[in-house]
This record gives structure tokens, sequence and C-alpha cells, in this order.
């Protein structure tokens, strides 16, 4: 390990990294790979695939609620229950409730406050002259070794350039090129690490703030969608046919259980990161904690590569309050460098996400990492930035300027000591091309859906990803709802999920989803008996 | 924040400050957020929290009056980090008092654009140059100037002045003429884009998808490993 101050002594060689082999970098020192970082799972209609064990603990867990506590609860009726208000349940929402469908939003927090929000770097159309859908589809199966699904990721794909066409419908801004005009100019296009095309449209270095801010003002301004928010779901409805027909929710304001009975169920509930895998920092927002995909599993739909995460190269290492935030790839987009305590590149700053985090791993496991006041990174080198662009950190970095000015130091002078945070879930809720999961009525788009993105995701492709598939489920959701309505309405599939439990030896009285993160200090137990005490 | 699940936020055993937040004389651990130090103080929180650190969600509004000083300010307590003395409430979030509603698809003529503005903020042009919205707004933006510059019917320009806001809006509980700044910010900035931004290349691509010319194979030489 070096230190910082020698570190910032060492010159900066800009010389090309050395060439080495992918696959053995990532099998030597990507998480995913680390040994004992898997188990396989033991019930549900997945048995035997591998998963990250804090995850299967969740997946294997019993229902936090039964038959006794939801008798006599106030019922909430719509056609289309959609479940997350990020950016995919917001999507769904809107399309739903635009196909003429009377659409309940239940969402954790606040509408909007997911990672959509913080997902600044850009959304990924394939616009450019030289570019074309088959390079975007060709180069989303390479980043993701080839293993999402080719109908998944084609219809993703080709909704592309209608997705940025439907965005700015609704108000969305993306830059220009320089000197472009508004009407008939060119978009600015950024190179996506793994692409091999300038493709990722964005608007500052904000973009999925912009795209949250107008999306949620549109679901405000929709007749026909109620948004409750604080109301997380804590299970699913079942019909006696085992059709998903609603949601059992927490109101949390009132410390009350919700039902909301409805013809077709949109899951949106995103991601994982606040599970900690590996004890890895997060970049994930407060309430990413794989609540949709404990709730699916146990209604038998079926995941896909759960056992592959994605952890961002560049969260903040120091300093420590704010260790795991991310820094926008953005800056690696426009140019900027890695360097090691050396003074050395060491991998190629727009290969694919896994290979870029697995070789400061690398780095940092070998002794070449830097160290400051115990924390260890590499630098990404923002001054070199700035002097090889002159003006770039003020004008089309201001997030990342921002936030340095918030870890208290000036990004033009000093580089920021990075590592890499754990970002996003690569696979999840299998589906398909309409959104569809293997549950009757249940539907699933957004962070919480698998088979995009194989075993590694492309930067720009989850805010694809969540406009395209978001407007299919939300039009096959409302599509749904007209064919029956649902009646018998209650948890008859725990019976059949506590009798797999207790045949692999699971037990039964550990229970998710776990909605909160273990140190928010939230006892949802206590919450639920405080309830039945009442 | 870099913890796993039930270790303690902060190893630390360093110094700590004292402050109160929303009435609980807290001992933060010196360096955390105001955020960082409500859950290390093992407080539940289930509320006034999202991105947790990125300051973009705009969910942890409070109000901070730091020691000595008489005014308090609005702050995020992500952004904000602990200092002696300082007394801090959450912000309970509430919708703005009456909607302002539109709807982009019914605009339909551009040139009624402008006219929408006061039809749909006609409180915009009651403003008492109060000042309240400017100093309420974390993100220093210019709030009265772009309220001012809307009802002159400089849409752009306004809009323009909104460009990083998160919408925590605490201009809008500011305001005393009801005009909810951050929302026309918002509706500037929709319209302006939904009437007038047509990038060239989109529309091509778009063009060639539907007549055929980008169809995808799937079974392509370089769609296999």
């Amino acid at each position: 390990m070096i230190g910082w101050e020698q570190a910032l002594a060492t010159p900066r060689d800009a010389a090309p990294p050395p060439a080495f082999d992918k696959e053995s970098l990532l099998r030597g020192f990507h998480p995913d790979h680390a040994p004992g970082a898997m188990v396989p799972l033991r019930v549900g209609v997945s048995a035997g695939q591998p998963c990250p064990a804090a995850l299967a603990d969740l997946l294997q867990a019993n229902a936090l609620v039964e038959d006794v506590d939801i008798a006599g609860r106030a019922m909430r009726e719509a056609e289309v229950l959609v479940v997350g208000g990020g950016g995919a349940g917001c999507v769904a929402a809107l399309t739903a409730a635009r196909a003429g469908a009377r659409v309940l939003m239940l969402t954790k927090l606040r509408m909007g406050d997911g990672n959509t929000v913080m997902a600044e770097g850009g959304i990924q159309a394939a616009v450019g002259a030289e570019d074309s859908l088959q390079r975007h589809y060709e180069d989303t199966l390479r980043a993701g070794h080839f293993r999402a699904d080719r109908a998944l990721v084609a219809a993703m794909v080709q909704d592309g350039p209608e997705a940025i066409r439907w965005l700015i419908q609704q108000g969305m801004g993306f830059d220009l090129a320089e000197g472009e005009d508004r009407i008939g100019g060119h978009l600015r296009r950024k190179k996506p690490g793994g692409a091999t095309a300038a493709r990722l449209l964005s608007f500052r270095d904000y973009t999925g703030l912009e795209l949250m801010r107008v999306i949620r003002e549109a679901v405000l301004l929709t007749p026909g969608i109620t948004v409750l928010e604080r109301h997380p779901a804590v299970e699913l409805l079942t019909d006696p046919h085992g059709r998903c027909a609603g949601a059992v929710a927490l109101d949390l304001e009132r410390r009350e259980i919700l039902l909301a009975r409805a013809g077709a169920v949109v899951l949106a509930t995103g991601g994982a990161g606040r599970l900690h895998l590996s004890g890895f920092p997060t970049s994930n927002h407060y309430g990413a904690t794989a609540d949709g995909l404990v709730l699916a599993y146990r209604l038998g739909a079926r995941l896909r590569e759960v056992e592959s995460f994605q952890y961002h190269p560049t969260g903040i290492a120091w300093p420590p309050h704010l260790a795991g935030t991310l820094i926008s790839e953005a800056a690696r987009a426009a140019g900027g460098k890695l360097f090691n305590g050396l003074g050395d590149r060491f991998v190629d700053e727009l290969a694919p996400r896994d290979v870029v985090a697995a070789a400061i791993l690398r780095e940092i496991a070998e002794g070449r990492a830097v160290a400051r006041e115990g924390c260890a990174g590499v630098l990404l080198d923002t001054p070199g930035l700035e002097a090889a662009q002159p003006g770039i950190l003020a004008k089309r970095l201001v997030t990342l300027s921002h936030l340095a000015h918030r870890a208290g130091f000036d990004p033009a002078r000093e580089p920021f000591l990075i590592r890499p945070t754990l970002h996003y879930q690569n696979g999840g809720i299998a589906i398909d091309a309409e959104g569809r999961t293997a549950v009757p009525g249940l539907f699933c788009a957004g962070e919480a859906s698998g088979g995009l993105h194989g075993l590694n995701r492309l930067m720009g492709n989850a805010l694809l990803e969540l406009v395209a598939f978001g407007r299919r489920a939300g039009a096959a959701a409302a599509e749904a709802v007209r064919e029956d309505r649902p009646r018998g309405v209650g948890l008859t599939h725990l019976a059949e999920w506590e009798r797999g439990l207790v045949a692999a030896g699971l037990p039964l009285d550990r229970r998710a989803p776990m909605v909160f993160p273990a140190y928010g200090n939230v006892d949802l137990a206590a919450m639920l008996r405080k309830r039945v005490a009442a | 924040m870099s913890l796993e699940p039930g270790r303690s936020l902060w190893d630390s055993g360093g110094m700590t400050i004292p402050i109160i937040i929303d009435g609980h004389a807290i001992e933060a651990p010196d360096g955390a957020s105001l955020i960082q130090a409500w859950i290390a103080a093992g407080l539940p929180l289930t509320e006034n929290v999202g991105c947790m650190g990125q300051g973009v969600c705009g969910a942890c509004r409070v109000l901070v009056r730091r020691e000595g000083e008489r005014i308090a300010a609005a702050a995020l307590a992500c952004e904000t980090r602990a200092e002696a003395g300082m007394q801090v409430a959450f912000i309970d979030h509430f919708p703005a008092r009456r909607p302002h509603a539109y709807d982009l698809d019914a605009m339909g003529d551009s040139w009624s654009a402008l006219g929408q503005v006061d039809a749909v903020f006609p409180e915009a042009k009651h403003c008492r140059h109060c000042g309240g919205c400017d100093a309420a707004c974390p993100k220093g933006i210019e709030v009265q100037k772009a309220v001012n510059l809307a009802v002159e019917g400089r849409a752009l320009a306004a809009g323009a002045l909104f460009d990083h806001c998160v919408m925590c809006n605490l201009c809008v509980a500011a305001c005393p003429e009801h005009i909810a700044p951050s929302h026309l910010g918002q509706f500037l900035r929709r319209m302006a884009n939904s009437l007038t931004l047509r990038p060239g290349d989109l529309i091509e691509r778009i063009r060639q998808i539907e007549n055929g010319s980008q169809a995808i194979d799937l079974d392509a030489p370089g769609a296999q490993p």
C-alpha cells in the first residue's frame, strides 16, 4: 500500500495499461467469484441456482404476515397495482393509466426516492449514424458474457430511440452536441464503457434526476393514478388459482396493514444494494433491500442470474462519511483515467464495469493501492482530466464537482480516492418481452427483473430498460386486467411455501422481506405485533 | 455508507459532537452527516430518507440552526455534517396547497404556450419579492429571479435557472403567495423540451426503424460467444 502524500508526489504515467486475461482477472478478483460468496437455493422454483448467501436467507424465509393478520383489514381496489415508485414503477403506472386502467401505486419511501434519481451517467439509444440497433444488441450481449435473453435484449434495443422520443414528449431534456440546434441538431453522445459506439445520451451529469423529476411530475398530473407513499408491500395476494391479485401493504404512518386488490400487479421494487453483499459499501438508495424478489419468488416466479451483481468501479473510498457514494461513469466516459499508487494505469478505464472493478480490487489486493487515513483505493485523476479539457469539471461534471466539494477538496487539484461499490443487481425475476413473470397476473420491470443484462450491465442500459420495460409491463398489465376480476383473494400460496421450507429443513421463524436495512433501527416485527395487540 | 448489516455505522471510538435532532440530544460521530448521526444514535429511520448521500432526491429536508445563530436555514440532512450545538428538525412532506394542473399533450399550438404559464400558475405574478424561496433553496437556485422571468414570458431563461432543482419543494413551503416555484420551473422545462426539442439524428433513426432498415439479426456472428 502506498501512502496518500507519496502517491500524489508520484508522476502519473499516461501510457496505456498492460494487457491481461480478463476471464482470469474476473475469476480471481470479482466479488461474485469469491470463495463461499454463493450458496445454492434450496427451495422454490429456482432451487439449485447459485445465489449470494445474504439474499438466499431472504428468499428462503417465511412471510411477515399470515391469514389472521389480513382478516378484516381495509381493502383498496385498483385495476393495476404498481409496487415501487422509482423509474420503472412510474413509467408503468403512466402507461397503464393512459391505457385506461385505474392504477394504485405503493411505494416504501416517497415516489422517486429510488435508484433512478441517482443514475446520472446517461441512457443508451443507438441514434448515431455510424451506430445501429444491431451493434447495441451485440454490445449488450457481449458485456453480459452472452448470458442475457436475446429476445429481451432485442426488444429493449429496438425500443431505444422511441423511448428517447417518449421521454422528450414527457418533457425530459437531453444535451445536444456542441453548437447544435434544438430542432434538427444532433444529440451529445458519449461512449459507455464496454460499448463499440458513442451511444450514451445524457442530461448534464444528472440524467437520472432529470428523468425522475419529469416522470414523477407526469404521474402526479395524470388522472387515474393514486399514489400511497410510505406503504411498503410485505406480501403478495393470490386468488385460489394461484394468480397474483394484489398485495399486503404496511402503512408506516398509521402502522396498519392495508390490502390492495388488483387484476394485475407490476413489481418495480428495484435492487438489493442495501444487503451490502460481501461487506461492500453501496451506491444504492436506502430502500434497496430486494423486497420484490422475495415476494415474487414465494409466489413461484422464476429467478435468473441472481448470482450476478455489478460493483461500480468508482465508489468513494475517502472520506469515510461518503464511502460507497457513486462517482458517475461520466467522469471516465469523458476521458478520466485511473492510476494506482505507483502512478501507473492498470486497466482500460472504458472496459466493462466488471473488468474495471475487478482490476481495482486486484490493485488493492496486490499492494499497489493508495491509502488515505486508513481507506484504500486507487486514484481517479480529475486534475488530469481538467488539464486536458479545461472547464469540464465546472461545466459538464457538475455533480462530481459538487461531490468533491462535500468531501472537502478541489477536484481540479486533487484526485478522488475510489474503490468499487455495490451498485446493481444484474439478474432478477425472469420475464418475457411483455414483462410477464411465470406467475399469472404478475408483471415485473426495472432492476427487479432479470434477463436484460446477463452477468454484467452496460452503463446506460438501466435507464433504457426501465423506460422500455416499464412501458411494456404497464401496457401488458392494463391489457390483462380486462380478462377477469379477482375473487377469493388471500394468502393461499403460503401453506405450500411453508411445507417447502420444512421439507428443506429451513427455519419457519426467519421472516422477510427486510424492508429496511438493519442499521435503520426499524423493528418491523414490533410494528406488526403492536398492530396485533391493538 | 460503508457498513455491513448489523455493524455499527462508525467504528470510530473517536470524537463525538453534541447536537439535537427532532428533540433528541445525541452524540454525533465526528464527520458524520446529519442522517448518519441519526441512525448512529439508534433512532429509527423510515422517512425523510432516499438517496442517502448523493443529494439528489430531496427527501431529507431539515431546518438547521447553528450555535449562536438566530435564523434556522433549510438544508439536506445527507449533505450537511454535524457541528457542535446544531439544532436540527426534519421537515415533513406535504402536498402543494393547490395543484397546478396541466396536460402537455393538450397544449397543442405552441403559440399558446406562454399564455399557459399564467393560466396554470396565476399566483406567479403576485410575487412579493420577499426572497423566502431563495433563502429556502438548499441548491442555491435563484428561485425568485426565475419566477419573475417566467412572468415576463422569458420561459426558457426561467426554466434554465431551475436546471439542477431536486424538487425538494422547500421553496413551495416558503412562498407566502402559493406560487409553487419548483413546480413552475418543472412546467417551464417540460414545456420547452416537449415543444422544441427535436433532435435530427434521433428522428432519422426512428424513421429507419419504422421503414425496416434497422432490423436486428438475433443470431449474427457478433452475437455469439
